[in-house]
Order: structure tokens, then C-alpha cells, then sequence
């Protein structure tokens, strides 16, 4: 076979062969080494010869050779392309992979080590390079998965963003609903109340007429009894309409802090002695354009509510001060709200609060807390209704067990309104001798307004519908006054049989009369200035001055 | 399974003792194939397998609890429960010399013996203290182990594992002998060489022998020295034996000084 190799014998194959040769003892000391490897480690033979081979390695190098490398060899006699770092002469590192088979005696003790050492210099720079992509592909991968859980955290918060909004919106939705059924059977309620109040009002004006005795004293009796049920009535619809926002509201300027003055006594004797109360006025606040007896209500409800919450007394704060309420704050009610300048009333207790839920429903008519018999369930209700029809805002915050805190927010009044003064009709003189043209579909209400008003010697004419309205104007120029009711068929409604009328006869005066005002009569749920306007269920004598004050011009009525 | 199967534990031998070894880092309980045979005549032997190596189950892994000595500690201790050991002797090489002496103040009277091949109560240099090693040699002997993880545990051995026709191959494997887990070997490697266990040497009461070889890289004279001083009624024994596995490269020399000791 060496005649094959020319110049190539055994030693030389052994010497230059293409990877490194080491024979060594059982504990690592070497015993014989091949040319390529003195040549890639830079060391003379006999250097090298007589040393541990291990201690020609790296520190990481010979930890690992007596923790894995020794004692696996002497465990399976060999050992396979192990990695291991030599340290050359010049202190440049080589790597390398080591193959060694260990001999053993007859008894299997360890005799001698045979190891070929490979060049892996490439090798390790491509290990280094897929160690360093799997440490990019595991930082991607942790990334991902941070990522995707953020996103999951995003959408869940999303998610539940619009599951509140929903809820918000679900809320003011049924407030809105409940408001719409309220205020329809209040609405009819106030047309038979109005019946009721009349027969009875009727009634007592034929008594005094009547033979004196124990009978007639019994019909008195009885006749003021109802009258009182009935007058009961028409404040709890007063009440529903209040809430969904269809009572006629008689806004004017109003200095929210006088007008916590001038009813501080009032509420004290409501609060009861246990109760202390203290108000903190802001100064220089704006002046609202709001219904004072509506507010003066609002706040008496809330006095009684806190008080009922605060059993063994307690605290009542009343603050106000003005607020700028923002984009942001706004996007946060449902309802819908203007950003601007508000009047801030907040109203505090330290009683019992409430929890979640319960807040939920407060506005709710007819929901209460109290026992059954001490609350109508209609306080908050006015209060939120009023504040909404006024173009503000009711907050509520509570705290079981810490207390409860209202705030309202009443719009800033609009520059250039001035305020009016309180208008006080005289019912001195409520008879005349005009001509009045009475527009009502409702029969029986039509012939009790015109039996009041011939009754107070007025001369009348009455029609049920707008066409037929018209006609009569058109031909009866010597009309006085048109009153009329809103809501009517045939196609007109009270303003358009007004508009026509006034087109017809200019300088004719105008009442309207409604059960609500949710119509073209009024913007806002407010009065349109310059128009006169008559609640139902009204009694003889509000109608009878009523229409005289309108016939008098009695100033307080801006004409536009 | 059982704790003693997850730990691959074997009980084997006559006698009343019972004999536990327990296998440092880089290995398995094969290790001590030369020198437990030699107690079978006299001792019960407990054989097991640390977490990660060999065939012990690798889920019982917990990186929390298995981030010091301590835990390994508890391991060794389940193991002497569920045995039921009493005054038993423990062997335990390199790093499993500190985890027995862990066990051994955990659980008091289950150990009456102990024998340390090799021990280091801290690898890291401190000051007038010599462990032998700085802290960046035991970062570079992380990236190193990246290596040889590469070259068979990580790249090979999960490949051939995971190949269900030819289970055969996982037995062929190159350096089958002290298989390990690649990260929960490497999580080994950190929590021994970074570990400080010297303030627990102090009042152990049990008698140990302290079996110190000659130029040992891992576990020096000075360190050998050192836990003599520190352990009381420590007996030190000098081998001849060089390296850091005398129980492979001298079994005899080993079988004898723990039988004379004993």
C-alpha cells in the first residue's frame, strides 16, 4: 500500500494528516502529538509532551472537561466531537472538536487516551451565528407574545369601554322611555284633572246658594275633601311632568346663591334639628336662566332625601361654584350635554349612601328607598328632570356608608337677558265683556272653559279643530282674544291656528293652553318669549285671570 | 408517577444502612457505577437522578424553587421521606456535597453521615476567601455550554426523541451517558457555580469526611481546607487522585477511604 504513496509513509500520514493527534495518559497528560496540531497551536513538542492537554485549554474548557468530558470518557470509553477551545502559544483561541477512545487493560483500567482534534473554527463561527438567530428568533417570539397579549389587553379594555358606553347609553335610553310614558299619561291625567277640579270648583260656587244645613254642610265637606285629592294629583303629575321634561318651565335670570338663601330657613325646619347645615356660596357666580320654583323644589328634594339617608343626623353641605365643563367632561354623558360654563350646586350628606345599583335607579320615577308610604319615589325624578329640561346635568356620587354627594350643573345664562319680575296677577277683577274664541278638541273640557268664562260674562265662541278656528276668525273680526289649545286634529296644531290668526288679524291677543308643552309651542321645554300660556289642569279662578291679565296687557308679557 | 420514579431512584444491597449518592453537576447517578457496588455487601444504596439529568422527569423543574441549592436540598429530602431514611449515610459529589448538607440541616436525623467528594461551599472568589473562579469565568462557561448544548443535548438529542419509529436512536446517541436537559443544565451550571452556601457549613453537628483530590480545578486544596475548619468534627482526607471525579478516575482509593471512614 505505501508503494502508493510515494514519500508518504506512516509517519508522515500521521504527522501532517489533516487534523490534530493526541495520545495521552488516563488524567490528561500528553504523551505523544501530531505535527498539524504543534503547527495550529504554535507549541514545540516538548512543550506540550509531559503537560495535561486539559490545561492547554480554556478556563470554561477545563471545567467542562472534568465536569462532562473525564468523567463521561472513562463512563463509555469513548467520547464524540465534544467542543473545546484550545488556548495557542500566541493566546489566540482555537476551537476545536475532540473525538477520544479511551484503552483499557484486561481489566479495564484506563490505559491510554487516542484523541483527533478538527480545525472548527468555521464550525463555531457558524454555531455562534445560529445561537446569536436563536436568540433574535426567541427575543422576536417573547415580542410576539407581549404584543399579542397587549393587543388582548387593548381589546378587552376596548371591549369594555363600549360595554360601559352601552350601559350609559341603555340608561338614558330607558330614562328617555320612561320620560315619553310619564309624561303621556300626565298629560291625560292633567285633561281629566282639569274636569275634575272644574266640577268641584263648580260645586263649591253653587253652595253658598243652597239651603243651609247639616246637608249642605256634608257636600262642603266632602267638595273640599276631593278638592283637595284632585289639587293632590295635580301636583303628583306636575311631578311626571317634571321628570320627562314636559312641564312648562318659566325660566328667568336667577342668582342661584340668593336663592339658597331665601330658602336656607325652609330647609333647616325640613332638615330637623339633627341635622346641621352648612352652605358654602361661591362668589362671583354667574347668574343662571332657570325656573326658580322648579329649583327651589329640586332643592327641597334633595333636603329631604338627605335627610331620610341620615337617620341619626348629620351633615348637609350645599356649594356652588362656577365650572367649566369640557370636551372631554361632555363625551362622558350619555344624554348628550354642551361643553361651557356651568353653575355648580352640590348638595352633600353624610348618611348612608348608596351602593352601585341603587344609583342606577334614582332618577327613576317612582323609585324609592323609602318605606312604602313615606315617599312617592318622585323627588330625585324632578330633579333630574328639571336640571335636563333646563339644558344641565345632574351628577351623582355615593359612597355606602360615607354619603352621598348631588351635583347640578345649570347652563350660565346667555348675556342680555335681564331679569324679569315676578309676575303677580291680581284676581281682583276677572270679569268682562270681550270676545273670546275658545279652541278645544276635548268636549267636556270645551264646555267647562266656556261656561267659566260666559259665567264671568265674556262673550264666547267655541271651535274644536284649526280649520274651523280660522273660519270663525275670518269672519268675526271683532275677536278679542284666541284661546287655544295645542295639541289638536284636523291638521293644525295651537301655533300654526296662532300664526294664521295673527296673518288674519294682527294685534289679536293669544293663550294657549296645554297639558305639556312637548311642541311646536315651545323651544327647549322652555316658554318661546312672547307667548302666553296656561298649565291644565288650572282651576276657574287661574283661568279667569289669566285671561284677564292677557286681555289687560298686564306688563311682564315681552311681545316680540 | 411517584417522587422515586421521577428521580429515576433505585434501591439495591444488603444491610441495614442505608447509603444514598447523589450525583454532582455534568452527570447522572451513573457515575458512581465503580464505587457503589462496593457498598452493596454492607449498605442499602439509593441511587437517584437530580432534576434535568439522566432519566429523572424534567416537569418536576421548577425555576423558582430550583434557582438555589436549596431547592435541590428539598429534593434530596422528599426522596429520604418517601424511604423513610434514618441516620443514613449520604455521599454526595462536587456540587450535591453542599446540597446534602442542605438536606441534612432541613431535615435533622435523616443523615447521620455524610461523605463530600469534592466540596465547594462558593465557587467565586470573595475577598480573602479562594473559591477558584471569577465571576466572568462563569459567564464565559455559560456561552461555552451554548456549544456543546448546540452540538448534541439541544440540536441532536430532541430530533431523535422526538422520532417515535426508531426509539433506538436516543439509545445510540454519542455521550448517551449523563444526559441532561439542556436549559435546566445550564440553569445547574448558574445556580451552582453562582451559589454561596459558606454561612451554612456553620453548626452542622453531623459527622463528615471530606475527601479532597489532588489538583482538583473545581474544588481546590484551599477550598477543602476551608470547609474542614468550618464544618465540625469534619475529618479530611487527601487523595491521590488528580481531577474532580475521583469516584471514576480512582474508584478503589475512593471505595477505600469511605469504607475505613465509615
Amino acid at each position: 500500500m505505501a508503494d502508493l504513496l510515494p514519500g508518504f509513509d506512516d509517519e508522515t500520514l500521521y504527522e501532517d494528516a489533516p487534523c490534530g493527534y493526541l495520545a495521552t495518559l488516563p488524567d490528561g497528560t500528553v504523551l505523544r502529538v501530531n505535527r498539524t496540531l504543534l503547527r495550529w497551536t504554535g507549541y514545540d513538542s516538548d512543550e506540550l509532551c509531559g503537560t495535561r492537554f486539559q490545561d492547554r485549554l480554556t478556563l470554561a474548557g477545563r471545567i467542562y472537561h472534568e465536569t462532562h468530558f473525564a468523567p463521561l470518557l472513562r463512563m463509555q470509553g469513548s467520547i464524540s466531537e465534544v467542543a473545546l477551545d484550545f488556548v495557542c502559544k500566541n493566546g489566540e483561541r482555537l476551537p476545536t472538536l475532540v473525538n477520544t477512545v479511551q484503552r483499557t487493560d484486561e481489566e479495564g483500567r484506563p490505559v491510554v487516551n487516542l484523541t483527533t482534534v478538527f480545525d472548527a473554527r468555521d464550525r463555531r463561527r457558524y454555531e455562534q451565528e445560529l445561537l446569536a438567530a436563536r436568540d433574535v428568533a426567541r427575543t422576536a417570539a417573547l415580542e410576539l407574545q407581549r404584543l399579542n397579549s397587549e393587543l388582548e389587553q387593548r381589546v378587552a379594555a376596548a371591549v369594555e369601554e363600549r360595554l360601559t358606553a352601552e350601559d350609559a347609553l341603555r340608561q338614558s335610553q330607558k330614562m328617555e322611555a320612561i320620560g315619553q310614558l310619564t309624561g303621556g299619561v300626565a298629560h291625560d291625567f292633567n285633561n281629566l284633572l282639569t274636569l275634575v277640579i272644574g266640577g268641584l270648583d263648580l260645586i263649591g260656587r253653587q253652595i253658598p246658594s243652597q239651603p243651609p244645613g247639616p246637608g249642605t254642610e256634608r257636600i262642603r265637606r266632602a267638595r273640599d275633601a276631593a278638592m283637595e285629592g284632585a289639587r293632590r294629583a295635580a301636583k303628583l303629575t306636575q311631578h311626571l311632568l317634571a321628570f320627562a321634561r314636559r312641564q312648562p318651565l318659566e325660566p328667568r335670570l336667577l342668582e342661584v346663591n340668593r336663592l339658597i338663601r331665601e330658602i336656607s330657613d325652609m330647609l333647616r325646619r325640613t332638615l330637623g334639628e339633627q341635622v346641621e347645615l352648612e352652605t358654602v356660596l361661591g362668589a362671583g357666580l354667574w347668574d343662571v336662566e332657570a325656573d326658580p320654583v322648579q329649583l327651589e323644589n329640586a332643592m327641597l328634594n334633595l333636603g329631604v332625601n338627605a335627610r331620610d339617608a341620615m337617620p341619626a343626623g348629620g351633615k348637609l353641605t350645599i356649594e356652588t361654584h362656577n365650572s367649566s365643563l369640557d370636551d372631554s367632561y361632555v363625551a362622558g354623558v350619555p344624554e348628550g350635554l354642551a361643553a361651557g360654563q356651568y353653575v355648580m350646586i352640590a348638595v352633600s350628606d353624610t348618611g348612608c349612601g348608596m351602593d352601585l345599583e341603587t344609583q342606577q335607579k334614582v332618577f327613576e320615577p317612582f323609585f324609592t328607598t323609602k318605606e312604602v308610604g313615606k315617599g312617592t319615589g318622585l323627588g330625585l325624578s324632578q330633579v333630574y328632570g328639571f336640571v335636563r329640561q333646563s339644558g344641565g346635568h345632574v351628577r351623582i356620587y355615593s359612597e355606602p356608608g360615607v354619603g352621598t354627594n348631588v351635583k347640578i350643573y345649570l347652563p350660565r345664562a346667555r348675556p342680555g337677558i335681564e331679569a324679569e319680575p315676578e309676575r303677580r296677577v291680581e284676581p281682583a277683577a276677572m270679569s268682562g265683556d270681550e270676545k273670546i274664541l275658545v279652541v278645544e278638541d276635548h268636549e267636556d273640557l270645551r264646555h267647562y272653559i266656556v261656561g267659566i268664562l260666559t259665567d264671568l260674562g265674556y262673550e264666547v265662541v267655541a271651535t274644536a279643530d284649526g280649520p274651523s278656528a280660522i273660519e270663525t276668525i275670518a269672519k268675526r273680526p271683532d275677536l278679542d282674544l284666541l284661546l287655544t289649545d295645542v295639541v289638536l286634529p284636523g291638521g293644525m296644531n295651537g301655533r300654526q291656528i296662532a300664526t294664521e290668526a295673527l296673518r288674519l288679524r294682527p294685534g289679536l291677543k293669544i293663550l294657549f293652553m296645554t297639558g305639556y308643552t312637548h311642541n311646536a309651542i315651545v323651544h327647549d321645554g322652555r316658554l318661546d318669549p312672547g307667548v302666553a300660556l296656561i298649565s291644565k289642569p288650572f282651576t276657574y279662578d287661574q283661568l279667569g285671570a289669566k285671561v284677564r291679565s292677557e286681555l289687560d296687557g298686564l306688563p311682564g308679557h315681552r311681545r316680540t | 408517577m411517584d417522587i422515586l420514579g421521577r428521580h429515576n431512584v433505585t434501591v439495591s444491597g444488603k444491610g441495614e444502612r442505608f447509603m444514598m449518592f447523589a450525583h454532582g453537576f455534568g452527570c447522572d447517578r451513573n457515575m458512581w457505577r465503580f464505587v457503589a457496588p462496593a457498598f452493596e455487601e454492607t449498605h442499602r444504596i439509593v441511587l437517584f437522578d437530580h432534576v434535568g439529568c439522566g432519566r429523572s422527569d424534567s416537569s418536576l423543574y421548577d425555576p423558582v424553587r430550583h434557582s438555589s441549592l436549596q431547592g435541590y436540598a428539598d429534593d434530596v429530602v422528599a426522596i429520604g421521606r418517601a424511604l423513610g431514611l434514618e441516620e443514613a449515610i449520604f455521599v454526595g459529589h462536587s456540587v450535591s456535597a453542599m446540597i446534602g448538607i442542605l438536606a441534612a440541616r432541613t431535615a435533622p436525623g435523616m443523615f447521620g453521615k455524610l461523605v463530600l467528594i469534592g466540596p465547594s461551599p462558593c465557587y467565586i472568589n470573595d475577598g480573602d476567601y479562594r473559591g477558584g473562579f471569577e465571576r466572568s469565568d462563569i459567564d464565559e462557561l455559560m456561552t461555552f455550554m451554548d456549544s456543546n448544548f448546540l452540538g448534541w443535548s439541544a440540536a441532536l438529542t430532541p430530533q431523535i426523541m422526538g422520532n417515535p419509529d426508531r426509539p433506538e436512536l436516543a439509545e445510540e446517541l454519542n455521550n448517551s451517558f449523563c444526559r441532561a436537559d439542556p436549559d435546566i443544565a445550564k440553569s445547574f451550571a448558574r445556580v451552582t457555580f453562582l451559589s454561596d452556601n459558606r454561612s451554612d457549613l456553620e453548626g452542622v453537628a453531623i459527622p463528615a469526611l471530606i475527601l479532597q483530590c489532588s489538583e482538583d480545578l473545581i474544588a481546590p486544596d484551599s477550598v477543602g481546607a476551608y470547609v474542614h475548619e468550618r464544618l465540625a468534627g469534619s475529618a479530611l482526607v487527601r487523595l491521590r487522585a488528580t481531577g474532580h471525579c475521583p469516584n471514576l478516575s480512582a474508584p478503589e482509593e475512593t471505595v477505600e477511604a469511605i469504607r475505613e471512614w465509615i
